[in-house]
């Protein structure tokens, strides 16, 4: 990996450590990733009000905010294995396996909606688990065993379950993803993401297991030499990472009302431009030690409300995804801009 | 220390015992497997993987991965059925600047990774995309069907039974890809900035330029791969590429390669995809579901890059032994 | 005084002259959505503008999703809502996946027909619009036995898994060969796209040609490619029906590869579904009583017509599958619908 600031020291957990101080000792915030992607944001939005009929219609904005929090999900499930250090390839695979266990819970084994929800989540940790020590245990990097994982889980997957969904869901799923508050604007699903995401960051600033993931994945020598598990962090972090699939996972068979295979592509392969597209806009680096839940938030949500507005401008569905290709090329060059300068006026 | 232990150091030994196995295995369950007709059909699939495989091993080489293999290939594939479709270009001309195009696709890849710094995994991300919306965005999806018969023909037909034509432009790039690799200073510079990138730069290997050279390559040969394959295909189909991913590292990995950049080798490559075509043949003439074939892949890859942790251990053992 | 009168005589006759303009054409705004993009749909882009044309209605357009995925169609659909499009043909992504979405379509105003392929009941959609696909498989199969005279080990290739239609044509297929006494030894499914159907088609005939003496296809992609498979090891013993009307497909049946081939008819569930929409915008609403035909996934079918097809009809194809379209638009509002107007 290449060496960035990985040397940082992960004492302000959330904060960037490259922003130049004010007299408070506070970084300046318009100086931060964040406040850019909400610049970006509030551009886009008008924009795309002015230009388009629509964008900010009711329904727009509740299929917008429907979207963009099962993007943040899957954002947030990746951010937390970036973090240290490695990546998580098979994010698809364990969502779609933990929505099937769901399914396979109610349809098959006759489990009420609530025990069944649990288990499906309980999958998806414990698939993170078998990520997590296989990698610590192989000393291997995360790419090639969750490449390699992530066709394990979907081949046992579809294997087990013949290819076929679950369709029999009882309504309470699809119910809930159709529900619309605040005048019709606001779904549920929002709120979740949102909840899951300030419980990270309470994890991330707050507490000790959230400083010592920050402090394994930024040196994991260092770390270790002051007392910390880096091989138990490590694990627990792909756990969440699993965790959070499957949450995403779940919140999608809301939308759909049903457990399908193919809810995230061949493999889950779909599901790999989102979750790397909310952290690395977000600010995360993927060379470990730095958070940024609210970048991550904000990165899916730029990215969801981008894909929505190019299709209300009837751009072309078939260019969007270049786009967004263009989106996260632009975007890393220009953190990498944005932090050389600010290195550059840290040295004068 | 016998010849037999000396050869099983090497990357080739061990897929080539597997192979062989493999398909005294499969044959004795059903002779057909080795009818000239199968071994025509397993050479139309090694033939293209081969590249596939061989297009992610320069990049595995220089301490990198290419996550746009797929994507390249596609833009070139449908590029090469487009022009000739469209713009009614003969193939050998379509086929030179779809090549050109895989070449350059590569070359920005490598361009932005050596001038950013930024990790190949983001920027070929990235280009990943961009790549495949331009395919989108010029085919709606649409595949071209207007390929001309000398195409097809090349794509399907064989010249020496069993031998299908396709065979030839990927044993010539085999041979290539060794001759550069062994003999070439590209080759042994691609090599050691995978090995140990400062110690490289240190002796004076420019470092930019040789990662810029494999990633041209890179998109060369993912590009001829799409080509051949629309031969195959007989049609221009924009979703070409789509599964490349875990192939494209499967077979290197199997053949020995070392993530972390400086070893692989061509002809375990070149081995590790008959492993992987024959198991996947293998589990359709069995009947055996065919949803297991991504198991099979996902589990023969966690094997692979066991198998070659161990060797790494054992060989840093016996150097600090014998030092 | 009289100038002023004068002018607004002009103005009152522009406006009414305006108003009976905007009357004669419509504000029904149609999206014809497949599942993704395949080839069977090319046609409803077509029938999408002819049925505009014809109908005078605003628009009908045909709109593809990237890639055959759920979310992808599911974005789409939520898009074309806030464009303004206010009628929709939908083949879904899901039978039951959709049924959420196409709920939030109706909810909206938007009359909603399930195309070329069912939504599991109960739905929002108004009726389903598609071919039988077991009624077709079925004929198939018979056709197949029929050219395979006694002989009795066939091969099925089929589409998606996750196509509503392919379980139905699995079924069918098995259905038929079991009332004559023959045996499905193999299905192979979801290789309704060229790498794939390409690989197992070719892998399985490579090993297994002399275990199969005939071949049913119901989907587009491996129909291609078994025909193409076959003339390339120049087998004719092997009988095969295909499905759809690809060039190599009907190109193989004149050349003796393959013995005929079950049309479906998208352009006309196109065209048809494209007027019906606009009618039930209009005040027409849906007869419950209608002779709706019923199929695994719901009660509300009507058959847009199917037709074998084999060398002696294989120039004429086109206009067989059009009197079917006339014709059943003919009976269409008489038979299924309530219009007042």
């Amino acid at each position: 990996m290449h060496a960035e600031d990985s040397a940082a020291p992960p004492s302000h957990a959330g904060s960037p450590q490259a922003t130049p101080r004010g007299a408070s000792g506070r970084p300046r915030f318009w100086l931060t990733n964040e406040f850019g992607l909400i610049v970006l944001i509030a551009v886009f939005v008008t924009a795309f009000g002015l230009l388009t009929p629509g964008f900010l219609s009711p329904f727009n904005l509740f299929a917008l905010g429907r979207t963009a929090a099962i993007n943040v999900m899957i954002g947030l499930s990746m951010m937390v294995v970036i973090v240290t250090g490695g990546l998580n390839l098979a994010v698809g695979a364990i969502g779609v396996c933990a929505a099937m266990a769901c399914g396979w819970l109610i349809q098959d084994a006759g489990l009420p909606w609530p025990l069944a929800i649990l288990g499906g989540l309980a999958m998806g940790a414990a698939l993170g688990f078998v990520n997590g020590w296989t990698v610590v245990r192989s000393g291997l990097h995360s790419f090639i065993i969750t490449l390699a994982s992530m066709s394990i889980f979907f081949g046992v997957m579809i294997f087990l379950s013949r290819g076929e969904s679950y369709r029999e869901l009882p309504s309470v799923f699809s119910s809930f993803g159709r529900l619309r508050f605040l005048d019709g604007t606001l779904s549920p699903l929002v709120l979740v993401a949102v909840a899951v995401a300030v419980l990270l960051v309470v994890l991330y600033r707050f507490t000790v297991a959230g400083r010592e993931m920050l402090a394994a994945g930024a040196k994991p020598e260092a770390a270790a030499l002051s007392g910390i598990r880096v091989d138990r962090v490590f694990i627990y972090c792909h756990m969440l990472s699993g965790l959070l699939a499957g949450s995403a996972a779940l919140m999608l068979v809301a939308r759909n009302g049903a457990a399908l295979p193919s809810m995230a592509g061949q493999l889950g392969q779909d599901w790999l431009l989102p979750a790397f597209l909310g952290p690395v806009l977000g600010g995360t680096l993927l060379s470990g030690g730095r958070v940024s839940v609210v970048g991550t938030v904000l990165g899916a949500l730029l990215v969801t409300l981008l894909t929505s507005g190019l299709l209300l401008l009837q751009v072309g569905e078939f260019w969007v995804q270049a786009f967004l290709g263009l989106l996260l090329l632009l975007a890393v060059l220009m953190d990498m801009a944005r932090r050389s300068f600010l290195a550059r006026r840290r040295m004068v | 220390m016998g010849p037999l232990s000396r050869y099983a150091r090497t990357d080739w030994f061990g897929p080539l015992l597997v192979t062989v196995l493999a398909i005294v295995i499969v044959g004795a369950f059903n002779p057909s497997f080795l009818s000239p007709l199968n071994i025509q059909v397993l050479l139309l699939a090694i033939s293209v993987n081969a590249l596939i495989a061989f297009s992610q091993m320069i990049i595995i080489a220089v301490g990198q991965m290419n996550l746009s293999v797929g994507a390249i290939g596609g833009l070139a594939a449908i590029s090469f059925a487009g022009m000739m479709q469209v713009w009614g270009l003969p193939a050998p001309v379509a086929a030179v600047l779809a090549l050109l195009i895989g070449l350059g696709a590569g070359m920005v890849n490598g361009a932005f990774i050596a001038w950013t710094g930024i990790s190949a995994f983001v920027i070929t991300l990235a280009s990943l995309s961009m790549f495949k919306g331009i395919n989108l965005g010029i085919t709606q999806a649409q595949p071209f069907y207007g390929i001309p018969d000398a195409v097809k023909a090349f794509g399907n037909t064989t010249f020496i039974d069993p031998l299908p034509w396709l065979v030839l432009p990927t044993a010539l790039v085999a041979a290539g890809l060794w001759f550069l690799l062994n003999r070439q200073a590209l080759g042994r510079f691609i090599l050691a900035v995978g090995g140990n990138q400062h110690a490289a730069e240190l002796s004076g290997i420019s470092v930019g330029f040789t990662v810029v050279a494999a990633h041209a390559i890179s998109g060369l040969l993912a590009a001829l791969a799409g080509i051949m394959l629309v031969a195959r295909l007989q049609i221009g189909q924009p979703t070409i590429g789509d599964d490349w991913l875990i192939l494209s590292f499967a077979a290197p990995v199997i053949g020995g390669a070392v993530l972390s950049g400086g070893h692989v080798s061509v002809s375990a490559t070149l081995l590790g995809v008959v492993i992987v075509a024959i198991i996947t043949q293998a589990l359709v003439l069995f009947n055996i579901d065919p949803f297991l074939v991504q198991v099979v892949l996902g589990v023969l890859i966690l094997w692979a890059v066991g198998i070659n942790r161990l060797r790494e251990l054992r060989l840093r053992k016996a150097a600090t032994a014998g030092a | 005084m009289s100038r002023h009168v004068r002018k607004a005589a002009v103005l009152a006759g522009l406006a009414l002259l305006a108003g009976a303009g905007t009357a004669a054409a419509d504000d029904t705004r149609v999206a014809l959505v497949p599942g993704g993009p395949h080839p069977y749909f090319s046609a409803w882009e077509q029938a999408g503008k002819d049925a505009a044309r014809d109908f005078k209605l605003a628009a009908a357009d045909y709109k593809v999703p990237q890639k055959w995925e759920l979310s992808t169609q599911n974005q789409l659909l939520e898009s074309l809502v806030t464009q303004g499009y206010n009628a929709f043909l939908v083949f879904p992504g899901d039978p039951v996946g959709s049924v959420s979405t196409v709920a939030e379509l109706a909810d909206s105003g938007a009359p909603v027909i399930a195309t070329a392929g069912c939504l599991k009941d109960p739905s929002e959609a108004q009726f389903c619009l598609g071919t039988d696909v077991g009624n077709s498989a079925y004929l198939g199969t018979k056709e197949l036995l029929k050219a395979m005279a006694g002989k009795k080990r066939i091969l099925h290739v089929t589409g998606f898994l996750v196509d509503p239609n392919t379980q139905l044509r699995i079924d069918a297929v098995e259905k038929a060969a079991k009332e004559d006494g023959a045996q499905v030894v193999q299905v192979i499914a979801d290789i309704d796209a060229p790498e794939p159907a390409e690989e197992k088609i070719n892998a399985y005939l490579a090993a297994h040609a002399a275990d199969v003496d005939g071949i049913i296809s119901t989907a587009w992609v491996p129909s291609v490619v078994a025909a193409n498979a076959l003339r390339r090891i120049g087998d004719k013993r092997i009988q095969m029906v295909a499905i759809d009307h690809d060039e190599v497909v009907l190109k193989a049946i004149k050349d003796g590869f393959l013995h005929g081939t079950m049309l479906q008819n998208p352009y006309g569930q196109a065209y048809i579904g494209s007027h019906v929409v606009d009618r039930l915008r209009n005040g027409c609403t849906i007869k419950a009583d209608a002779p709706w035909k019923t199929n695994a996934l719901t009660n509300h079918f009507v058959d847009s017509g199917t037709v074998f097809v084999a060398a002696d009809k294989v120039d004429t194809y086109v206009s067989a599958m059009q009197d079917i379209t006339k014709s059943l638009l003919a009976s269409f509002d008489a038979t299924y619908l309530n219009c007042n107007s």
